[in-house]
């Protein structure tokens, strides 16, 4: 059909074949840090959680005067759904409103590498929450003789909801482009999964439904939290730890599919 | 002469729902050819360039470019392709430097060449006093050269840019013509625009599309002889080619998807097609 041409000249080659998958990860990882900083949504949620949580803890301290992590760890299933989705916001549906996407999505990297970096930068924020519960540890050491390990194990169950809940943020940004509306969907969502083990839920649903026991149905299936309340105890069972990170294997694999077919 | 096909584009057809966006279209880009893809807005252009940066996977037909499949093997069309899309999206909060170094390293360029790659970006977009300075800090041309550098930061031997005079002034559009021509040895250049003498005047063939049709793929240089023979403007004659395939616009580029790429002007609007607009938004 072409009546004409130019010079073709030599041929060019592509000097770059496309960033490996984990240097992309870190690559992503990197720019989402930086842009959360930029932001100041890191700095605000970050200083918010630890005032929160750590301000409520000490209140119970006082009165109880216990020297365990217990009613930190116990507080954390009902600060988490509302704050955690704060970092998971913008993770992508940011990228939507912006149309970032499209430049990010045509780089030659893997989906994947990209879900899993920005999600990993998720989890640094987290971390910081996290970290800002380190003087509490520390002014327990130096009241008394709290137990180390009834504490690792408490961290440890907060690292494998968080990064649960962190997953299903992700999944619920991908899917649309207003913050806002990821935000809601995952702090109501997130919250479900913790309500459906708290007892007086429990009993509704199983009074509604007594022939099938939903309430304890949920309870045992669908509810994080008889996996993390073992972690509280002391407990790191093999079965919780299956359920949290591969609750949010799926979570992360459903985004990556999202991010391949949503796109019109 | 062209070099071998860089852009084989077959019987493409885009469909967004029942909204048929790009109906059966074929047209191939040589190494060493800049063709210019002309059409109002809403005509299709832009999802076609979709598809063929493997934003959008097409509905039928086969797209290859240097040889891959966009549908088989996307990460390979990505490596050879320099896209720069319609809306040039970037990353506001960035500095240019640093989000140039970061998209030059998801390119996986590193080390000395990834410095040499970006002081020839920065010298090649002339992007040297923005460098320190945040995007959103940027005029809408220094933006739009952003967008460009980022595009070209792995050298691609195929080259997409949907609209790229797009907020650039009157000079600097001159300057985008002079660099496209610099390029265009050895690669296979493919750009659009809704502006006709832009078009006329930095391609050598064009390709002419209108509610989602190829209407057109001519040298540049037989629509001026068809011009000099039927002592006609050759923008006239290119709005003829509009015209018979049902004027501005009028197909069905219709959608409710939040996402529209080509949401069209008002149907039957002759500024749809800027025959002789020039893209003078001033820059910084």
């Amino acid at each position: 059909m072409s009546e004409a041409g130019a010079g073709a000249g030599p041929p060019v080659a592509v000097v770059g074949r496309g960033a490996g998958f984990f240097t992309a990860v870190r690559l992503v990882a990197g720019r989402e840090l930086g842009a959360c900083f930029d932001g100041k949504i890191a700095y605000v949620s970050t200083i918010a959680f630890v005032v929160l949580a750590n301000s409520i803890f000490m209140n119970e301290f006082f009165l109880t005067g216990t020297i365990d992590m217990a009613g930190y760890f116990e507080l954390m299933p009902l600060l988490l759904p509302f704050f955690l989705p704060a970092v998971t916001m913008r993770l992508w549906a940011e990228e939507r409103k912006t149309r970032t996407l499209e430049l990010l999505m045509t780089l030659p990297v893997r989906p994947a590498a990209t879900v899993l970096g920005k999600f990993i930068a998720a989890l640094g924020l987290y971390a910081l929450f996290l970290l800002g519960s380190t003087p509490i540890v520390a002014m327990l050491f130096s009241l008394g003789e709290p137990d180390p390990g009834l504490i690792l194990a408490g961290y440890l169950g907060l690292a494998f909801l968080g990064t649960f809940l962190l997953a299903l943020g992700t999944f619920l940004s991908s899917l649309v482009a207003d913050q806002i509306v990821a935000f809601v969907a995952a702090a109501v969502l997130g919250s479900a999964f913790v309500l459906l083990g708290n007892d007086s839920v429990v009993a509704v649903l199983d009074g509604l439904f007594p022939t099938r026991g939903l309430g304890t149905w949920m309870l045992e299936h669908v509810s994080v939290r008889p996996h993390f309340d073992a972690f509280v105890r002391g407990v790191v069972p093999l079965s919780g730890v299956t359920w949290l990170l591969g609750g949010s294997a799926v979570f992360l694999w459903l985004t990556a599919t999202t991010l391949k077919r949503h796109r019109d | 002469m062209t070099g071998a096909a860089r852009i084989e584009v077959d019987h493409l057809t885009r469909t967004y729902g029942t909204t048929l966006a790009v109906d059966d279209v074929s047209f191939h880009v040589g190494a060493g050819e800049v063709v210019g893809f002309l059409g109002p807005n809403g005509a299709g252009k832009s999802t076609l360039m979709k598809v063929l940066c493997t934003w959008l996977p097409p509905t039928s037909g086969t797209i290859r470019v240097a040889g891959h499949d966009v549908r088989r093997e996307p990460l390979e069309v990505r490596r050879v392709l320099g896209y720069l899309p319609e809306h040039n999206a970037l990353y506001e909060g960035m500095r240019v430097d640093r989000f140039l170094r970061f998209m030059g390293r998801m390119r996986g360029l590193s080390g000395k060449l990834l410095d040499e790659r970006l002081d020839w970006v920065v010298q090649a977009a002339g992007l040297a006093p923005v460098l320190a300075k945040r995007v959103d800090q940027c005029s809408k041309g220094y933006r739009q050269r952003v967008g460009l550098g980022a595009a070209l930061i792995h050298d691609p031997p195929v080259i997409v840019l949907d609209e790229p005079t797009h907020g650039l002034d009157a000079l600097q559009v001159v300057a985008f013509r002079e660099f496209v021509r610099e390029l265009a040895p050895g690669r296979a250049i493919l750009f659009s625009s809704h502006v006709l003498g832009e078009v006329l005047t930095i391609s050598e063939r064009v390709l002419v599309i209108n509610a989602g049709r190829l209407l057109a793929d001519r040298a540049v240089s037989g629509l001026h002889e068809q011009a000099r023979s039927e002592a006609r403007a050759v923008e006239d004659v290119v709005l003829d080619i509009v015209r018979s395939g049902g004027g501005f616009a009028t197909g069905p580029q219709t959608r409710d998807a939040p996402d529209a790429p080509d949401a069209p002007d008002a149907p039957g609007s002759p500024e749809a097609l800027g025959a002789t607009e020039s893209a003078t938004e001033p820059s910084s």
